[in-house]
């Protein structure tokens, strides 16, 4: 047991040794750099540095020495938790992308939770009445759901709830400047502005759970003590609910920490369609600005969300699921 | 099953009926607030994240530095026509050019209640030599313009500079002024992040800051010694989507496209301003790489070959004009009207190329409105045999690619079109290695004697009229010589409610009534 | 050929709609430019003209015919998609197979690289690339195909060592069989509807991390597939207030679905037919 434990945490250190080494090494060799502006936006303002001020802030981010050394500095900081410090936007990244990380995670798991909770259920709903005309219903509504992608929902909600019916807002994370009479307002009103964001990237892992779900319950709903509970004449919700929704539970579990990191990858495009405060919005400015301390920052965050994600599944899985002991 | 779609079903008529009531509020509100007296306007604008308003902090593209001005006063200011006294009251060239003598306003407060001296501005150009700001006037070339600052007395001082050159007025104008009380002791300024560092002498006084939403919100600075101040405060808020936030009343003011311009134009609510168009798109030929550009009849194929109105018409909805080819734009105060012009006429074109037929490659950014330039460019050029492959990068790659000389042709969008015509010797008439500043650059492999010596003439002229017939001069010439094609010049719109604030103008340089000081000032008549 | 039209003809009703619109997209793909009376890359009407007779599904600001386009960017499409999941199930299966073929170190040392790539942030990574490699479509079958291997290279693996279990090849192994010999009698009749099975699913996930990528911007700009002509039409300023979204937007996004939807639908079928979970 231990002995296996060692293998997997030493194959986790070495992934964790590639992303920090990739994630070092991309964003440098991506061409451009964070001072040349010879362009600006339409109606924006631009300034462009003359070589000079260029070496000059070059040395001052320490970017004119070797790519060797940063690499060593970049490591060593990072063992310290210090992310560095933001080229563009003037701050330590640690606390830039704490002021964001909120957001995404928020959505993610709100998410993760909708999904698993109506996935399961359909799934259940499904498995008792299978191959009924609802079990069919459902299975090919959710076939196509999922294989629709999310941001593609996310865009006919945007177009149909916000703009057309205009019950949501269009985009951003919360209302601004207001103050609020009680944190309840404050509450409603980013979960009004989270709705649509959330409910798009749900659709990411729905169809997940509903499968496995079913699936599940498929199995459950043939075991001879459901056979039993049935033959009692016991209440139909009953059965599902106490005794078989309980047994499918397992793989369930770990299917929401596995959900959990494609959820965090998959938030990226969802927060870009809604323009959400979150890390997917920052990493898509991040990398289009070069932004090198930034880009490192918001990708090791993530990587080591969804390491952190996987490895809690490996070890939920094996705690749960006593077959395995 | 049927429960749980009838409890949706009532759900969506509930979120319908408070969306309508909603709407209905917001109505009243608007009422409400135009009757508002003019003493409590407090306007609201559309945000974003562009840093915190200091000198060093505020991000280096975007309006971020027009925030930080609203916060910093300078010696000079701008006004329609042109350059206005401000914290200097007067001024005055000597030494031929290298000595600037400026006399002081009394009775300067900074918003801590400090009294701005002389000192403070000495203290303020040596800083900027060793720290220099993220928006940078002082530098040209790569050197620190000032050599010294000399205090005279209680309100003259003088700045001694290292060469007589046109601009240097201008630049030293727009130094912000800062407090040397707080700034002394601040070694690394990057990371001077208190709100200490948006301590100014203008008009408006820093309130709050909240980067996460891209919110920001100053106050009328009560002792400012300047004009008073015509607004009470000035907010930028988030919006989702800005029409939509402009309909609603939550801010102030709005650009929208040319497509949607129609729900204003016949409301009497609503004003509507065309910003100028200080914003442009142009063609850079590499003739290093592409000796046949060298050929000004191939150039000149280009100019009577692409179809620039069309862009005008298409990419940007009829919101642009087409660009002057003499670079300076069509409304800078020293734009020459009579030089070479070139519409879209194919037959010269063909002429021009004398039966010959190339092909190039052009590069472009990724955005969408270039890409629909290049596609428009490929499509008339095909006409006339030339051949164009467009290659599409992201903006940081195109902007080192230029700067390398990576390209044969580039397209590229960028503002300032309507500041200093020094503008024109950065770009086509810089004739020696030393100079430092990509722009300059950007004409790879073109000379031109006669534009380098008129280029450099102009620089160090001190005589404003002198100076403006040179630029003409130099206008006429780039017309004929095509070094490179500008295409066109973005006009959008500026809408906004006269009934609730209407003291919007623009500065002689600068296409944004937003970012102008003077917007938001009582002006003398 | 007759195989396909016996698999067809076996299908369910939804398998064979599936079937049929797939067809009609590979058509279009195809043939487009000869199905569409105007180029897709020029400007052949008024900007923003509704659908009409002449434009059947009107035209975009530039005045370039939007069905062109869709025809075009079909034929984009295809070309990514079936260029990743082709060397995303050559390098996922020759991986699977040394791996599951050679168990040991061999296979524990691929089996921690592919983890490796598995772990890493698809779409963070795909956008830091997709702006290292540039955007071409070269580049971005490249950039997806290094994303797309993995899935496949544990299903064949895990394939493999089912088949490596069995007597039969432990006997041939016994008798020193090679592995060429070992692998075309015993293996590749097995393997290879798993692999074809995940041909047709890396299609369908190539298509949708096409879109998204050129919906972030980051496609080749060059080259309009569907994903590109969204991401065009949501850039334009306020869309939701025009009516131009009715075709400009909904044409592109409905091309989009119906191709996944269809891929995914036959995947299924297949998976049925071989009884077989992914």
């Amino acid at each position: 047991m231990s002995k296996n434990i060692f293998k997997i945490s030493v194959g986790y250190v070495i992934t964790f040794l590639f992303i920090i080494t990739i994630n070092f090494f991309i964003p440098r060799f991506m061409p451009g750099d964070p001072f040349t502006y010879l362009s600006s936006d339409e109606s924006g303002m631009n300034v462009t540095y003359s070589d000079e001020e260029m070496q000059k802030y070059k040395e001052y981010y320490g970017l004119n020495k070797p790519l060797g050394i940063q690499f060593v500095n970049y490591i060593r900081n990072v063992l310290k938790g210090n992310l560095g410090y933001s080229i563009i936007l003037n701050d330590e990244v640690s606390k830039i992308i704490i002021s964001r990380i909120t957001w995404t995670l928020g959505i993610v798991i709100i998410s993760i939770i909708i999904s698993c909770f109506f996935g399961t259920l359909l799934g259940a709903v499904s498995a008792y009445n299978r191959n009924g005309l609802i079990d069919k219903i459902i299975y090919s509504v959710f076939m196509i759901i999922s294989e629709v992608p999310a941001f593609i929902i996310a865009l006919i909600f945007l177009f149909y709830f916000a703009a057309y019916l205009d019950i949501f807002p269009l985009s951003g994370g919360f209302k601004p400047f207001v103050e609020y009479e009680s944190s309840f307002e404050n509450i409603t009103d980013i979960i009004h502005h989270g709705v649509l964001p959330a409910v798009s990237l749900s659709f990411i892992n729905i169809g997940n759970f509903y499968i496995l779900s079913r699936n599940s319950m498929i199995d459950i709903l043939q075991k001879d003590y459901i056979i039993t509970a049935n033959a009692k004449g016991l209440n139909k919700s009953r059965i599902i609910l106490r005794h078989a929704l309980r047994n499918a539970i397992l793989p369930i579990v770990t299917r929401i920490f596995l959900s959990l990191g494609t959820a965090i990858g998959g938030a990226v495009l969802i927060e870009n369609v809604f323009k959400y405060p979150g890390l997917g919005t920052l990493m898509r400015e991040a990398v289009f600005f070069r932004d090198y301390p930034l880009i490192q920052g918001i990708f090791l965050i993530m990587a080591v969300m969804v390491i952190i994600m996987n490895l809690t599944a490996d070890i939920v899985y094996k705690k749960l699921d006593p077959r395995l002991k | 099953m049927r429960r749980i779609l009838g409890i949706l079903l009532t759900l969506l008529i509930i979120m319908n009926i408070s969306a309508c009531s909603n709407s209905n509020d917001d109505t009243k509100a608007i009422a409400e607030e135009t009757v508002e007296s003019n003493n409590d306007i407090i306007i609201r604008l559309a945000g974003g994240d562009w840093g915190f308003p200091s000198p060093y902090l505020h991000y280096s593209r975007g309006p971020g530095g027009f925030k930080m001005y609203l916060l910093f006063d300078s010696l000079l200011e701008k006004d329609e026509n042109g350059i206005i006294p401000w914290i200097a009251s007067e001024w005055r060239i000597e030494n031929e050019g290298k000595d600037y003598i400026f006399t002081l306003n009394d009775n300067i407060l900074w918003h801590d209640g400090e009294k701005l001296t002389p000192e403070d501005i000495k203290f303020t150009f040596d800083y900027y030599k060793q720290h220099p700001p993220v928006w940078n006037s002082l530098n040209v070339n790569g050197k620190y313009i000032v050599k010294n600052v000399e205090i005279i007395d209680e309100t003259n001082l003088k700045i001694v500079v290292d060469s007589a050159n046109a601009t240097y007025l201008e630049r030293l104008g727009k130094a912000r002024i800062l407090p040397k009380h707080i700034w002394k002791d601040v070694k690394d300024p990057k990371k001077f992040h208190s709100e200490k560092a948006a301590i100014g002498c203008g008009p408006y006084r820093f309130v709050e800051y909240n980067r996460e939403q891209g919110a920001y919100k100053f106050e009328a600075f009560e002792n400012y010694w300047g004009p008073k101040q015509r607004v009470k405060a000035i907010e930028w808020v988030p919006v989702s989507d800005e029409i939509l936030a402009f309909e609603k009343g939550e801010i102030d003011t709005v650009s929208p496209s040319p497509d949607i311009i129609g729900r204003y134009e016949k409301d009497k609510g609503y004003a509507i301003k065309t910003n100028k168009g200080f914003w442009g798109y142009r063609l850079i030929f590499n003739m290093e790489k592409r000796s046949e550009l060298k050929n000004i009849n191939l150039r000149k194929a280009f100019a009577y070959g692409i179809d620039r109105e069309e862009m005008v018409d298409k990419v940007s909805r009829g919101a642009a004009i087409a660009a002057s080819m003499g670079y300076i734009s069509k409304e800078h105060i020293w734009y020459n009207d009579n030089i070479q012009k070139y519409s879209y006429e194919p037959e010269k074109a063909k002429k021009f190329l004398k039966g010959k037929s190339y092909s190039f490659e052009i590069l472009t950014g990724n955005k969408g409105a270039e890409i629909k330039i290049a596609e428009l460019i490929k499509m008339t050029l095909k006409d006339i045999g030339i051949e164009i492959k467009i290659k599409s990068v992201d903006m940081k790659t195109r902007d080192a690619a230029v700067k390398n000389k990576e390209f044969e042709i580039a397209l590229i969008g960028h503002g300032g079109w309507g500041s200093d015509p020094d503008s024109l010797r950065e770009i086509y008439g810089t004739d020696t290695q030393e100079d430092g500043s990509p722009s300059s650059n950007s004409l790879p492999g073109y000379y031109n004697e006669k534009i380098i010596e008129l280029s450099q003439k102009q620089m160090k002229e001190l005589d404003k009229d002198k100076r403006k017939e040179i630029i003409y001069r130099l206008q006429e010439l780039i017309a004929e010589e095509v070094p490179q094609i500008p295409l066109y010049n973005t006009r959008s719109y500026f809408v906004f409610r006269p009934l609730k604030y209407d003291g919007w103008m623009y500065t002689y340089d600068h296409h944004y009534p937003e970012h102008c000081k003077l917007s938001y000032l009582v002006r003398e008549k | 050929m007759k195989k396909i039209i016996i698999y067809i003809r076996s299908a369910s009703p939804i398998g064979k709609a599936a079937f049929l619109l797939l067809t009609a997209i590979i058509i279009l793909s195809i043939f487009g430019s000869q199905l569409s009376r105007y180029p897709h890359d020029l400007s052949s009407g008024k900007s923003l003209e509704a659908p009409s007779k002449d434009h059947k599904l009107g035209t975009d600001d530039l005045g370039i015919d939007l069905w062109a386009q869709i025809c075009n960017g079909a034929r984009i499409s295809m070309i990514i998609s079936l260029g990743v999941a082709t060397l995303a199930c050559g390098i996922g299966s020759f991986i699977g197979i040394i791996s599951g073929y050679k168990g040991g170190i061999i296979d524990y040392i691929l089996m921690r690289f592919t983890d490796m790539v598995i772990v890493l942030p698809q779409l963070p990574t795909m956008i830091v690339l997709g702006a290292f490699f540039g955007p071409s479509i070269k580049n971005i079958i490249i950039v997806l195909s290094l994303f797309s291997w993995t899935r496949i290279a544990r299903i064949t693996r895990a394939k493999l060592l089912t088949i490596m279990e069995q007597d039969y090849i432990k006997i041939a192994k016994g008798y020193g069989a090679s592995f060429k010999y070992i692998y075309l009698n015993h293996i590749q009749s097995q393997i290879l509807p798993i692999i074809v099975l995940c041909f047709i699913k890396t299609t369908g996930k190539a298509i949708v991390a096409e879109a998204s990528l050129s919906f972030l911007g980051l496609g080749d700009p060059t080259s309009k597939s569907w994903g590109l002509i969204l991401n065009r039409a949501m850039d334009f300023n306020g869309i939701y207030f025009t009516p131009y979204w009715k075709w400009w937007v909904a044409s592109p996004l409905i091309a989009i679905v119906l191709l996944v939807v269809s891929i995914s639908l036959i995947g299924r079928e297949l998976e049925n037919k071989y009884d077989f979970k992914m």
